[in-house]
């Protein structure tokens, strides 16, 4: 009992959460993998990619982004205060990357072959090129973290060579992540009719890339701020409005190239149109990109612990909706179905998400991952007010905020729910098309539109036969109505000549109750035992 | 060398002998109903404006389900029809995604899911000099097959030969870049809920021309990134030097390009 206090520290509420939250994924990962995917999720044909593609693998690879700039920022660059966030910023990148492994397992359809794409090579693939960059940039993430271990282990000779090899390591896993990021966007590149204009673009791996970095820079202040609070930490003011401003222009850039995107490609229209697509776009680049933009620009909410925070939590979520808006509303409109994740599937999202945290805390109190407390660069101006250590930032003003975009999301689940009547809409268009030209108008049938029924068939004569049987389909078929169904297949079968749906082709069978005498009972047809030689050709009886 | 197959809508007598023979052929079950693609409805018809239309996978020329398969399970034979080779598949369900005309399915209900569509019949029959089973079954002569280029000769003679009883389009001789399978219709196919896709556009050049720009990507990134980090960490032991905190000589020891690397995390 001791010991499980030391490991954990004393049991919270917080703890206690964390730990239902796991056993409920862990009985939802029992269902998965005992009962398979239709049972666990509602994904369906109409939606073969729904939300643990679109929010566990699309959005939990892209706030790990913040790993590889922050560890670009400190390692290449040399901008070395940024050191003091770097080994959050790469644990959360690297508990980002587990979740998404853990998450690829359960959707895959045969998780037992996730190795396969290593062995079985297709280069025109991007999911192959982002397979690979996954896997290598999981391992350069790992070397990048060794340190922390090798610390705690006090090994000093790896943990030398470590540090010597960090800065090539790094550019390494820069261009891992810029390849895999990018290639995230390029998937949805092969589906041009198929993904909503407002979202599809040529463009999607540049701004997949751009919005990456925007969250993960944000989901970097996000992780800052909570841990602050449950480590009792002081929040690194100064590093943190660093980054605020580094979100901001990153902001701008992606909401030039999205507009440009959309001007260029005369889709913009669709932006001002009354349906549940315009709603999603307007909530994703309204309250996700351009209003935590603007907040953050402005110099009074980058000194506010809890302006730092909830335009952080504002950017995330933007990134959070714009995966989601291109992994399953974009297909709606195609589709014309709708999905709406299972319990299940929640359960696991949610499962894994706590997985993360529980174990970000525990590498928090077991690993060096903060560094010891440094002095903070404040301006003059704010030194008579300085925040307090571990400032609140869950303040009223940002709870309010909080509330407002969980209302904002429900409307837009909502809005959700009404997709099919996009569909519906389709649909309709195509009834006009069809009333116009074809439901009235006789079913138009070629002149020449002979049929071709298969030659006259001798079936096998047995020893004892008469003769060898003919079945010729002129006999049976007539023209006006066809009916093939009244012997394919439930009498014989279609591709195997002669052959009967069960069994072998039986004299008893064929001359009584089955087969030809399913018919030839004197009732519908004349009686097998009325003339043999009709059937049994060159008969001698 | 590319088969396919030439289905004429406006022969076709809505009989269903192709949609039976196909489960037959591919022991799929029989009297499970056809109303929609699924993994155990390979082809089916669907009924719109008055007319039968046969479903199935169009078999592209340069199909975008075989280029965006991680491993390498759907592919394109010589011969034309596209097929699935399910001990590679590993599940990911990026096919379904990609294809224009949403044509493969999934076995959802299965403990060991495969992806499920038409695959012209390539194992059973067409690889041994026969027919597709539909086309061998069809009574109406409305399933052709044979060369592509034959195909769209015959259906453009029958353009020209009868030019009122057909919408002027062949469905297939461009979209998508090609496809192996030819429709002739009556009716605009739009009406008959044909997706409308790109034409005279082969799919996987779409990401292609993304994915070949990669390896001269990687390279100018990583010359520019490893300049930028030698150069700044150049300045940074300099202006250790010049702040007292390490003398010329260590500094020399410290030379770029491990400068920045080797001095920073000691503090
Ligand atoms: C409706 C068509 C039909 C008629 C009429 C018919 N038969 Fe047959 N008969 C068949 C078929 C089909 C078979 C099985 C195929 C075969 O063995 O040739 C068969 C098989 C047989 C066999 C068995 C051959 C063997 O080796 O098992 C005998 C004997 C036979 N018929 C006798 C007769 C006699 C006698 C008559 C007239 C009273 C008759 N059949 C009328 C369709 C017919
Ligand atoms: C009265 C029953 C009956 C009806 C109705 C019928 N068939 Fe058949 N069919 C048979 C029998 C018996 C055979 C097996 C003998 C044979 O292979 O020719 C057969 C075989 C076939 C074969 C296989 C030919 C070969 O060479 O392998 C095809 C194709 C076929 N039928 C098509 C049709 C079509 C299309 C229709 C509807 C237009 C139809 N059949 C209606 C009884 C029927
Ligand atoms: C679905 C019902 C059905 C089945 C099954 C069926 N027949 Fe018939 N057959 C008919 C009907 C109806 C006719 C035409 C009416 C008549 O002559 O009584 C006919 C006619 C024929 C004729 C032509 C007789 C003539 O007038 O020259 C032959 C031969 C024949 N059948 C053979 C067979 C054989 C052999 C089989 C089994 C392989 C078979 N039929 C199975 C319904 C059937």
């Amino acid at each position: 009992m001791m010991k499980l206090v030391r490991l954990f520290g004393r049991l919270t509420l917080w703890k206690l959460v964390l730990g239902l939250l796991l056993i409920a994924g862990a009985y939802a990962a029992a269902v998965r993998f005992t009962q398979g995917l239709g049972a666990a999720t509602n994904l369906s044909d109409a939606y073969p990619w729904g939300l643990w593609i679109g929010f566990d693998v699309l959005v939990g690879v892209g706030v790990a982004a913040g790993g590889f700039v922050i560890a670009a920022t400190v390692h290449v660059f040399h901008m070395e205060r940024y050191a003091a966030i770097a080994r959050p910023a790469l644990l959360t990148a690297f508990l980002g990357y587990l979740m998404v492994i853990l998450a690829v397992l359960f959707d895959l359809g045969r998780p037992t072959r996730i190795w396969h794409p290593l062995v079985f090579w297709n280069p025109r693939s991007v999911m192959f090129l982002i397979g690979w960059c996954e896997m290598l940039y999981a391992i350069v993430l790992a070397l990048e973290f060794s340190p922390l271990l090798f610390e705690k282990l006090g090994w000093t000779r790896p943990l030398r060579a470590v540090r010597k090899l960090m800065g090539p390591l790094v550019i390494l896993g820069v261009i891992l992540s810029v390849t895999h990021q990018s290639s995230l966007g390029s998937l949805y590149v092969i589906a041009p009719d198929k993904l909503h204009p407002l979202w599809y673009s040529g463009m999607l791996p540049v701004l997949f890339l751009v919005s990456a970095v925007a969250a993960g820079l944000a989901m970097t202040m996000f992780e800052s701020c909570m841990s602050s609070r449950a480590f009792g930490r002081r929040l690194e003011g100064d590093l943190l409005r660093g980054l605020a401003r580094a979100v901001v222009v990153v902001q701008a850039v992606y909401l030039v190239l999205r507009a440009n995107d959309l001007l260029y490609r005369g889709a913009l229209h669709y932006a001002f149109e009354a349906t549940p697509e315009a709603v999603l776009f307007w909530g994703e680049i309204g309250l996700g990109s351009a209003l935590p933009m603007v907040l953050l620009a402005s110099r009074r909410v980058r000194y506010s612990n809890s302006g730092l925070f909830f335009a952080a939590t504002l950017t995330v979520m933007g990134f959070i909706v714009h995966r989601l808006n291109v992994a399953v509303t974009g297909m709606a409109g195609w589709t014309g179905a709708s999905y709406f994740p299972s319990v299940l599937e929640m359960t696991v999202t949610v499962s894994l998400v706590a997985l993360g945290v529980a174990l970000f805390g525990l590498a928090g109190r077991w690993l060096p991952v903060f560094p010891p407390a440094r002095e903070e660069r404040v301006p003059a101006w704010m030194i008579r007010r300085r925040p307090a250590a571990g400032g609140p930032f869950l303040t009223r003003p940002a709870l309010f905020g909080l509330w407002v975009m969980v209302a904002v999301g429900a409307v837009g689940v909502a809005a959700t729910g009404g997709l099919p009547a996009l569909g519906g809409g389709r649909d309709a268009a195509e009834v006009a098309v069809a009333a116009a030209g074809g439901e009235e108008s006789p079913r138009p049938v070629s002149a020449d539109g002979e049929l071709t029924l298969p030659p006259p068939w001798l079936f096998p004569a047995g020893e004892e036969s008469p003769g060898p049987v003919r079945f010729d389909h002129r006999d049976h078929v007539d023209a006006g109505e066809l009916g093939c169904r009244r012997c394919h297949p439930g009498l014989f079968l279609f591709t195997r000549s002669g052959a009967p749906a069960e069994g072998e082709i039986d004299a008893d069978r064929a001359h009584d109750g089955d087969l030809c005498a399913a018919c030839h009972d004197g009732e519908t047809a004349f009686n097998t035992y009325d003339d043999c030689t009709l059937c049994h050709v060159d008969s001698d009886d | 060398m590319t088969r396919g197959l030439l289905i004429d809508l406006a022969r076709c007598r809505g009989c269903g002998s192709c949609v039976t023979a196909c489960r037959e052929i591919n022991r799929l079950p029989l009297d499970a109903p056809a109303e929609r693609l699924d993994a155990r409805t390979w082809t089916f018809l669907d009924h719109r404006a008055g007319l039968t239309v046969k479903r199935q996978c169009m078999h592209c020329l340069d199909p975008a389900c075989a280029s965006v398969c991680p491993v390498g399970a759907m592919h394109r034979s010589p011969d034309g029809p596209v097929v699935y080779d399910e001990t590679l598949c590993m599940g990911c369900r990026y096919c379904m995604i990609a294809c224009p005309f949403g044509v493969p399915r999934y076995e959802w209900d299965s403990r060991e899911p495969r992806v499920r569509k038409c695959i012209l019949c390539w194992e059973q029959r067409v690889r041994n000099g026969e027919k597709p089973a539909c086309a061998a079954v069809c009574p109406a002569g409305a399933i052709a097959f044979g060369e592509r280029q034959d195909l769209v000769d015959r259906a453009r003679q029958r353009l020209r030969e009868r030019p009122d009883d057909y919408v002027d389009h062949i469905y297939g001789l461009r979209e998508a870049g090609g496809t192996s399978v030819l429709y002739l219709s009556p009716v605009p196919f739009a009406a008959l809920g044909f997706p409308r896709v790109q034409e005279d556009r082969r799919y996987p050049g779409m990401t292609w021309a993304i994915l070949e720009k990669m390896p001269a990507g990687w390279t100018v990134s990583g010359a520019l990134l490893v300049g930028l980090w030698w150069l700044t960490g150049r300045r940074e032991v300099m202006a250790r030097v010049e702040r007292g905190e390490l003398s010329v000589d260590e500094a020399m020891q410290l030379a770029p390009p491990l400068a920045g690397g080797a001095g920073r995390e000691e503090e």
